[in-house]
């Protein structure tokens, strides 16, 4: 016998062998237990351990100068606020301020602070807010809630008459009023003042230091922090909330955040029942996968909604990055945007980037954000006639022998979209955007950047368009003056403009101006669709769909009230409950 | 052998250096930096006092100097991210990836090399055909999709955990209980490096004694009565060594150093994935002195192969006394 069919026959058994070996490990394989629903008043049950995933270690504890997920996770099963906006219902709630009054003029609060306490023991008073502000404010702390918590620029005025009384004063009337106090983490005056004193508060609380000294106003105290591995969280006995029966919360003995760097791994663990829940959404291509387990009753698959934050897409319209370029003629244009919006087939985008989990959009507000999307304004249908004609009306047309169009100049329709790497919905988008502008005679090259990179290409203006994805912190845009006001930070398609650089533009300001300033929901609400109309009619930035939004869960976890914004669950860890085994350790 | 030892010493530190120091130029010029993510959210003046703070505003002349000032110390740094010194960090992560390397490089020596004088000796058969499939297989699949294989496979069985070093009981546990639950959770990222190496050596051990078994010393040794297993494990199998040996070094290199797939994919704590997230994250001290490490594990691997060589191979002892 020669060696090929020596080979071939090897081959061959080792095929039968894996082929054997997959039918006897298929068949000890327990069946699946149907039939056994969960029902949630079953496993409303106190004790037990939740354990979840988190993608990413946190680089600090310290809430007040860190914004990374981790770190904003810790805090809210750590921390507290004095109001809270209830993730799901979008409404304010008391927390550590048990009531509060508005004077006339809308300008000052005065809070009544409830009796709790630090989980060391201290009691939680006015002083601790006092502190809060004045760390915020310190210049030496270079917080990030400082922007956060400034009306126009400017500060609040906080005064204290005694310990549970704290008056708010704020520089001119605010459209989204004491809810700006979502924002506010407290932070224990009794551990941190001396770090305040010198100069050392942004250094405090890092991952190094002993987790004793991070005492607790929330649910939870971190306990133990093992760098690569997880966090832990114990139920804190001095936390101040009791359920309507007069129970203490939290349910939970502990919480147990396990360090799960890759997306895929960490899918297949909560499959195996390794972990309860995830932090991060399902991926489209995922939901296949989890399917069975969910028809088994073994997993939850809770459709958040509509996701608040879609990918963007836009132009550089910083006139002298144009002023050079031929293309700045017509590149600039509103009509041209307006003709990649009747470009793109929303539909046939969102089942190519999102696998039909998505809604097509028009805007940077989605249907998820129910109090502030407005379904009026102006929409482009999908139409390559229409877009065609607006590029006709630019003098954009073809010219010569080759596919694309050209200017009265001869210079090709041509222009480069940068985006993120390793970001797939977004490198699927600017693929589909390249292969929809295609048929118009109009070339897109795709470059995909680290995030590092794209950020400082954006921030100097560097770029000719960037698909991309901004996340608002709040739900009401009176809340993000930085992506709305020509002036902002986050005004990502002409950041930080002395004066706004368009009609307008000016006209956005004002009325954002006049939005922030009313404390009359339904004149904001007029106001910002407005607002919404002259952006959707100028499209300095299109949004094209934005995706449904689903999040796996264990079914042995009870009592949940998901919501849009991160965390999706744990916002309410202190009534989430488990049903035995007593860890998320055991396998299905 | 005090002198190439010397030499060889010289050479680790010249490669520590270099690859660190480039590491560390070539993070702080690419464009962006780790205050970028903060950019959104901080005014311009906010962001530019917390470049200062950072040290990232320094011209990368002043930069560097400071630094290598630092690391003649052997003080790498603090770590932009976390907040705490570089040597610090690696120290906690080189003892994890050290773990994991050491059982990785046992299994894939153990797999590869018997595999490989077993294939490398016979001419024919359904046994040396099918260790070949097997290391091409081995050999053909990606890191990535082999560290996925194993981890679904740990996930559909139960047999083993899914990821992780320990369980998040392990602080309780009494010494013995950690040492079990360790032995649990390394199998799965253990395999996942080991098996590519053990195919690696496999192919390069089969070719190398299969050269081997053609020398004339081991006809001779034969012609002298010896019987085939003795002649290949006693002549052939020390000569052949060298090949295998040479890249020993470069294998104990990479696997200390830390392998960022599959620590990210079995979500090990290791020198891997520091890496991975200082450059995510545009850490430029912690991404030198990954580097750093890297290249001294490099070094040092290198260093064992050649003394292991010497040990194992009479020619290469004979060339060093010349």
């Amino acid at each position: 016998m020669n060696r090929q069919p020596r080979a071939l026959l090897s081959v061959l058994l080792l095929g039968l062998i894996a082929f054997t070996g997959w039918r006897w490990w298929s068949g000890q394989q327990p069946p699946a237990d149907s039939g056994t629903e969960i029902v949630f008043s079953d496993v409303t049950t106190r004790g037990g351990v939740l354990t979840s995933s988190l993608r990413s270690e946190p680089r600090s504890f310290n809430r007040w100068v860190e914004r990374n997920f981790p770190t904003e996770f810790t805090s809210q099963l750590t921390q507290s606020t004095l109001i809270r906006i209830n993730r799901a219902t979008q409404e304010i709630e008391p927390a550590l301020a048990e009531s509060w009054i508005a004077s006339p003029d809308n300008r000052t609060f005065t809070l009544t602070l409830r009796e709790a306490a630090w989980s060391d023991g201290a009691p939680f008073t006015s002083a601790d807010v006092l502190f809060t502000f004045q760390a915020i404010y310190d210049p030496k702390v270079n917080s990030i809630l400082a922007g956060s918590l400034k009306v126009n620029g400017q500060p609040l005025t906080v005064t204290a008459p005694d310990a549970r009384t704290v008056v708010i004063g704020y520089p001119g009337v605010f459209g989204p009023g004491i809810a700006l106090l979502d924002n506010l983490t407290l932070a224990p005056k009794h551990k941190l003042e001396a770090a305040l004193a010198a100069g050392t508060f942004s250094q405090a609380w890092g991952v190094a230091s002993p987790v004793n000294e991070m005492v607790s106003l929330g649910p939870f105290v971190l306990s133990r922090y093992e760098p690569g591995q997880r966090l832990v969280f114990d139920r804190n006995p001095r936390y101040w909330k009791k359920d309507s029966a007069g129970v203490a919360l939290p349910y939970l003995d502990q919480i147990v955040a396990e360090v799960v760097p890759d997306q895929n791994a960490e899918l297949v663990r909560l499959q195996a029942g390794q972990i309860d829940m995830l932090q991060q959404q399902v991926r489209p291509e995922d939901i296949a996968t989890l399917r069975p387990l969910v028809d088994q009753g073994k997993l939850q698959l809770l459709e958040l909604g509509v996701g608040t934050d879609p990918d963007v897409f836009f132009f550089n319209l910083r006139q002298p990055y144009w002023a050079k370029d031929p293309r700045g003629g017509w590149i600039t244009r509103r009509e041209f945007r307006q003709a990649i919006s009747h470009a793109v087939d929303r539909e046939s985008f969102a089942n190519t980037v999102y696998l039909g989990a998505g809604v097509p959009i028009w805007g940077p507000i989605t249907p998820g954000n129910q109090k502030w999307f407005s379904p009026n304004v102006p929409r482009y249908a999908f139409s390559l006639e229409r877009a065609k004609a607006l590029l006709a009306g630019l003098g954009l047309a073809n010219r010569d022998a080759d596919e694309w169009l050209e200017d009265d100049k001869g210079t090709e329709a041509r222009f480069t979209v940068l985006t993120y790497r390793g970001n797939s919905s977004l490198e699927r988008s600017a693929a589909v955007l390249r292969d929809d502008l295609r048929p118009l005679g109009i070339a897109v090259d795709v470059v995909a950047l680290e995030q590092g990179a794209l950020v400082e290409r954006m921030l100097k203006g560097d770029f000719e368009s960037i698909f991309f994805v901004y996340s608002a912190s709040a739900l009401d845009p009176g809340m993000s003056p930085d992506l709305w006001l020509s002036s902002g930070s986050a005004h990502i398609w002409n950041i930080g403009q002395a004066t706004p650089a368009t009609e307008w533009e000016k006209q956005i300001d004002d009325l954002m101006r006049q939005m922030m300033s009313s404390v009359d929901q339904a004149e904001r609400k007029r106001l910002f669709d407005q607002v919404q109309n002259i952006f959707a009619e100028n499209l300095p930035a299109l949004y094209f769909v934005a995706p449904r939004m689903y999040i796996g869960v264990s079914s042995r976890v009870g009592s949940l009230t998901p919501a849009i914004l991160r965390p999706q669950l744990l916002w309410a860890a202190d009534r989430i409950t488990v049903r035995s085994p007593g860890t998320g350790q055991g396998g299905r | 052998m005090g002198r190439y030892l010397l030499r060889r010493l010289g050479f680790a530190l010249l490669l520590v250096l270099v690859v660190s120091s480039a590491s560390l130029l070539l993070t702080r010029l690419a464009p962006g930096d780790i205050t970028s993510e903060q950019a959104l959210v901080l005014d311009p003046a906010s962001l530019a006092k917390l470049r200062t703070e950072l040290g990232l505003d320094r011209p990368l002349a002043v930069q560097y100097a400071s630094w290598l000032a630092g690391v003649v110390r052997l003080d790498f740094g603090r770590s932009l991210l976390y907040s705490r010194p570089v040597s610090t960090l690696i120290g906690e992560r080189a003892l994890n990836t050290a773990m994991l390397a050491s059982v990785a490089l046992v299994l894939a020596t153990v797999i590869g090399l018997p595999l490989g004088v077993y294939s490398g000796s016979r001419s024919r058969g359904v046994g040396r055909a099918s260790v070949r499939v097997l290391s091409v297989l081995a050999l053909s699949v990606p890191p990535l999709i082999g560290s996925l294989g194993l981890v679904f496979l740990a996930a559909r069985t139960g047999w083993l955990p899914v990821g992780g070093m320990t369980s998040a009981a392990g602080i309780d546990q009494t010494w013995a209980q950690w040492l079990v639950d360790l032995a649990r959770h390394l199998p799965i990222p253990a395999l996942a490096l080991a098996l590519p190496l053990a195919a690696t050596l496999e192919r390069l051990q089969s070719q190398a004694i299969e050269k081997a078994t053609r020398e004339p010393f081991v006809a001779a040794s034969r012609a002298r009565g010896l019987g085939h297993a003795q002649a290949l494990i006693r002549h052939a199998w020390p000569v052949s060594l060298r090949s295998v040996l040479g890249l020993y070094g470069i294998m104990i290199g990479s696997l200390f150093s830390g392998s960022f797939v599959v620590e990210v994919i079995t979500s090990w704590p290791g020198l891997g994935r520091l890496m991975y997230d200082a450059l995510k994250a545009r850490d430029l001290y912690l991404v030198a002195g990954c580097a750093a490490s890297g290249a001294f594990f490099l070094a040092a691997g290198t260093w064992l192969a050649d003394v292991l060589l010497a040990f194992a191979d009479p020619r290469v002892r004979s060339q060093e006394a010349r």
